[in-house]
């Protein structure tokens, strides 16, 4: 809930990435419970039919096929020209989406950090898969996105990856409708999306879900609290200031106050899940001071996210 | 239910109360913190956050709450009390009788069983004084106040200014301690009257003072409450102590007398009273210097309607006039058979018991129930059951008679009296005698129809004080030193023409002495007058007992004055004036016969030889100041002591001994005596000659008994009479209870702050 007073800033990706994750993270692959058509080929099989080794079906030749794909045997056979046909393999687009308004620099442990190290892990996963790895910051900036990062492949990407979330510094505030806007327009192909914030926009984040969803991506919602916000450990006659807008909220912190406040938090939470829930997002509520290996191998694992 | 303060209360009320509300809308002043999100607080304090002000006001319980306790805190300061019984005026006098009526213990004490008028008059005191309206924090002016006065024979103001500090005034009202004396109100009630005196008022003339409520607190024993007169609207409020039917025996008299033939047989008179309608029986003893010399049964008559007292029928008429009084004025009498029992007039009945003895003595006379030897049953006064008297020890009287020339019929008068010594002095052998000091062995000087010279003459102006030189010398012709052992005779020499009369006892007859030892005599001789024939005299005084004057004729009178505030008492009158004066200025005691005897015809009359015999033996008991010695509780204890006297002190009836200055000329006060007993006075030097001599000087005796007969009927009464009022008792002791209330509003808003705090902590609060 409170600022960082002095926030850790990773500077490489040994700050994000300690070996004995990255050696849990590698037998890992990004799932989707959709199957999309990829860009590039790749290691996923696609819908299409492609020049995979798979054999998929038999189709009759038309004109301007490739001759190569023609099935000499049942050609041999039937004395009819069919053509072999195999199952496409590409790639995947995973989207990551991270939070970087002054809000996410708050908790102990800080919240941004936790977001850092949990797009980093899945970044991982999906550039050592040969994934097209596409991330983006929504912070202050034109339409509400900082900065983004497009289409990266590869294991050896990983390091721009990592230096890209290295160079994120949070603040400042935006609008979660427009950021989520511009990366709806951004994007191309489909793929897997997972936005990691808090969700707590003063305008909502109704609007900005609702323009993430379709378009072939599957989204999924992270949305991550920090220990101080599930539990406030306040106390006295307190003007609460907002780090973002600097709104304020005069409060005399008491028992019945706090419980009111948890309820609120929960209601906005069950509130949130329903709202996911109805528009086919999976929304993961998750607190900063989980680790990111059990956030990846358990909790993501869980809902297919990863395999 | 009173307000006191009423104003402040309602201007503290108007103007914390929309301080308050204001106060409220301002801001707690709170710690700043920035968090991730206010979203989730805002919402969560929503609904109680009120938009507009009186919404925000109208559910919240704290303010509520708040408001409760300056409500309290206004309506405390306004000062409300429970209304007690209504004081009416405010001021208030608190009379308590002190005297020896009011140790009779026959008032409950609350616990079965009995405590004396006194301390109950005391409780009851202290309830009117906590029924007083209270000033209050901010108010003190509107307060009760009241002041305190103890009466018995004098009254005494403890607490002499009006003040509303309770505390003091019922300590002052603890204070009070019994005194043996009689009663009288008269001084009491002036000394309360002088605290509202009348005003002059431009256009109204004179007019009262602020009226004042009197409280009485008293058995209604009172002689003299007749000549107390209260202000026109004062309201007199008379708190009876005692009961009605008190029963008490009582010495009301005592006196001793030496036969005059045989000087050591003395007989000790002793007058008793029984204030009940039964007759009783009781033995009577005599002790003399605390043995045990005789006792006596005594049957004392019951009080009776009519009584013995010789006024009854005039007691009965004031009872009807009053009845008539109490019926018109529409007030009925609290008791009526108390109303009847007041006038019964006790029984009173004489012992006289013989006792042969030639020394001064300490008689104590003490009345007993018969067989037991215990004081009285059921009776409720103790102080009235013991009597003292000091007897002075049985001497013939030496007597020097001085005349220019010879009186036949005095000579004769005074030969054929009981004197150890009888010596006839010219006026030279006077003035020589005066002048060695050598007259002091006579006790009694007859002056016949001369006068030193200097107390011819006026001292001049008003007679100085006691103690001071006289202007001439009060030495003899011979201009020597006055005889030792009188202080007053200064040592000065002056013209013989100058010299007065010194030191010493005297008849004085045919002239009339303007100064005696240096002071006015009291006396103002007019001129000479004629013929005249008697008036008046007293009967009842010592001098005067059975002396007839009826038919006393005189030829040529002296005119003569007594002026009023000297030591002189007319005590018979002619058609020209006093002819009989007593008078005492310091150290003289002198009859005074202004008139020459022989131009009368009383020497012809055995009321001369009365006279002479009573006046010489009424000065020469004088001596040992007798009189002096019997004083009466309530009276200041006077005397002089022989010159040299040093280091006196009094040992009182209760053992404890106090420490007396004595004056220049040897004169020791002490007093108003308190209690009933043997006062003795010891100091250092030489003894009197009726004084005993001890190993470090001498011991001097006095008696102080109640003697009175008012006093010892100690039934209570119903009404007080007093001068323009008639004050009824109180049908009951006040009721006690004028209770401040802002003392519990205060605790109340305390108890609502509680609340509030308990509810500030558990409340979802913005």
């Amino acid at each position: 809930m409170l600022p960082t007073i002095t926030p850790t800033r990773p500077k490489r990706m040994d700050d994000l990435l300690t070996s004995e994750l990255i050696a849990k993270l590698d037998p890992l692959d990004l799932s989707s419970k959709r199957v999309f058509f990829g860009k590039l080929k790749g290691e996923r099989r696609s819908k299409k039919r492609g020049q995979s080794v798979e054999f998929a079906d038999h189709r009759p030749y038309a004109t301007g096929d490739d001759i190569r794909h023609i099935d000499w045997n049942i050609m041999a056979r039937l004395d009819q020209i069919f053509l072999k046909l195999f199952l496409e393999e590409e790639d995947l687009s995973l989207q990551l989406v991270i939070d970087c308004s002054a809000s996410s620099d708050c908790g102990d442990p800080s919240k941004f950090l936790f977001m850092q190290k949990a797009i980093m892990a899945l970044g991982y996963v999906g550039l050592v898969n040969l994934n097209r790895v596409s991330a983006t910051a929504m912070g202050p900036g034109p339409g509400s996105v900082t900065t983004s990062l497009r289409d990266l492949r590869g294991k050896r990407r990983s390091h721009d990856l990592a230096n890209w979330i290295c160079s994120l510094n949070p603040g400042g505030t935006f609008s979660f409708r427009e950021a989520a806007e511009r990366i709806a327009m951004a994007r191309r192909g489909k793929g897997l999306m997972l936005v990691f914030s808090d969700f707590f926009f003063k305008e909502g984040y109704e609007q900005g879900l609702r323009r993430l969803v379709g378009h072939g991506y599957d989204v999924f919602v992270v949305q991550v609290l920090s220990p101080q916000e599930v539990e406030p450990p306040i106390t006295g006659d307190l003007r609460l200031k907002d780090v973002e807008d600097g709104d304020m909220a005069e409060v005399t912190i008491s028992a019945p106050l706090l419980k009111r406040y948890k309820a609120m938090l929960a209601a906005y939470c069950e509130q949130m899940r329903t709202f996911c829930a109805r528009r086919d997002l999976t929304l993961i509520t998750v607190r900063s001071d989980t680790p990111v290996d059990v956030l990846v191998l358990d909790y993501l694992r869980k809902r297919g996210i990863v395999k | 239910m009173n307000w006191l303060t009423p104003e402040i209360g309602g201007i503290a009320a108007a103007i914390a109360t929309p301080t308050l509300v204001i106060l409220y809308f301002l801001k707690l002043r709170r710690r700043d913190m920035e968090i991730s999100t206010t979203l989730l607080w805002k919402k969560a304090i929503q609904d109680l956050q009120a938009n507009a002000p009186f919404q925000r006001l109208r559910r919240n319980i704290l303010l509520i709450l708040q408001l409760i306790v300056l409500a309290g805190v206004c309506v405390a300061l306004a000062q409300p009390e429970m209304a007690g019984k209504k004081l009416t005026g405010d001021k208030q006098v608190i009379m308590i009788d002190r005297s020896g009526s009011m140790t009779s213990t026959d008032e409950s004490d609350g616990r079965g069983g009995k405590t004396s008028r006194l301390e109950a008059a005391k409780k009851q005191a202290a309830a009117v004084i906590d029924q007083m309206r209270d000033g209050g924090l901010l108010a003190s002016d509107k307060a009760d106040s009241a002041m305190i006065i103890a009466f018995d024979s004098q009254g005494e103001t403890l607490q002499s200014t009006f003040t509303s500090d309770k505390e003091l005034l019922k300590r002052r009202i603890m204070e009070i301690t019994p005194r043996d004396g009689p009663t009288s109100i008269d001084e009491a009630m002036r000394l309360a009257k002088a605290q509202s005196p009348q005003r002059i008022v431009e256009g109204q003339g004179l007019i009262a003072g602020e009226p004042m409520a009197i409280h009485m607190f008293s058995d209604g024993r009172i002689p003299d409450a007749a000549k107390a007169t209260p202000g026109p609207d004062d309201n007199v409020e008379f708190h009876r102590l005692g009961q009605p039917d008190s029963a008490n025996v009582g010495i009301v008299g005592i006196r001793s007398e030496r036969s005059f033939e045989n000087p050591t047989n003395l007989s000790v008179f002793v007058s008793l009273q029984n204030n009940q309608p039964l007759e009783r029986n009781v033995d009577v003893e005599i002790l003399i210097d605390g043995t045990g010399k005789g006792i006596k049964s005594a049957t004392i008559p019951a009080a009776s309607k009519s009584g013995l007292g010789l006024n009854g029928a005039e007691e009965a008429r004031a009872e009807a006039r009053q009845r008539e009084a109490l019926q018109a004025t529409g007030v009925k009498p609290v008791d009526a058979p108390a109303t009847t029992k007041d006038t019964l007039q006790p029984g009173l009945t004489g012992v006289v018991f013989t006792i042969d003895r030639s020394d001064g003595a300490v008689v104590q006379a003490r009345v007993r129930d018969p067989g037991s030897g215990e004081p009285p049953t059921g009776d409720v006064m103790s102080i009235d059951d013991s009597a003292w008297l000091v007897v002075p020890p049985a001497r013939k009287l030496a007597v020097a008679l001085v005349q220019p020339g010879g009186n036949l019929f005095l000579s004769s008068v005074l030969s054929g009296l009981p004197l150890s010594r009888l010596v006839e002095l010219t006026p030279e052998q006077f003035a020589q005698r005066a002048a060695a000091g050598s007259l002091a062995e006579f006790d009694v000087i007859i002056l016949d129809r001369w006068l030193p010279q200097g107390a011819k003459k006026s001292p001049g102006g008003e007679a100085p004080a006691g103690g001071v030189p006289p202007p001439a010398g009060a030495s003899a012709t011979a201009g020597a030193a006055s005889p030792a052992g009188t202080p007053a005779a200064a040592p000065a020499p002056a013209a013989p023409s100058d010299a007065d009369l010194p030191p010493g006892r005297y008849l004085i007859l045919g002239d009339a002495p303007l100064r005696l030892s240096g002071q006015s005599s009291g006396i103002k001789v007019v001129g000479e007058g004629g013929s005249s024939a008697i008036v008046d005299w007293r009967r009842d005084h010592p001098l005067l007992r059975n002396v007839n004057l009826d038919g006393l004729n005189i030829a040529k009178s002296r005119k003569v004055e007594v002026l009023p505030g000297s030591g002189a008492t007319a005590l018979a009158w002619s058609d020209a004036g006093p002819i009989l004066i007593d008078t005492i200025t310091g150290d003289v005691h002198a009859v005074v016969v202004p008139f020459d005897v022989a131009e009368s015809d009383w020497p012809f009359n055995v009321s001369f030889v009365v006279f002479i015999a009573q006046a010489t033996s009424y000065l020469g008991d004088d001596v040992d100041g007798g009189a002096l010695r019997q004083i009466q509780p309530g009276t200041v204890l006077t005397d002089r002591l022989p010159p040299g006297a040093s280091d006196a002190s009094l040992k009182l009836p209760g053992g404890a001994s106090q420490t007396i200055g004595i004056g220049a000329d040897g004169r020791v006060v002490f007093g108003p005596l308190k209690d009933v007993g043997v006062y003795e006075l010891s100091w250092k030097g030489t003894a009197g000659a009726t004084d005993t001599k001890t190993d470090a000087g001498a011991k001097r005796y006095y008696a102080s008994s109640l003697l009175d007969s008012q006093e010892s009927d100690v039934a209570a009464e119903d009404r007080v009479d007093l001068a323009n009022k008639q004050a009824l008792a109180q049908a009951k002791a006040p009721e006690v209870g004028r209770k401040q209330l802002w003392p519990w509003l205060l605790l109340a808003g305390m108890g609502v702050l509680m609340v509030e705090w308990f509810v500030y902590n558990k409340k979802v609060h913005v």
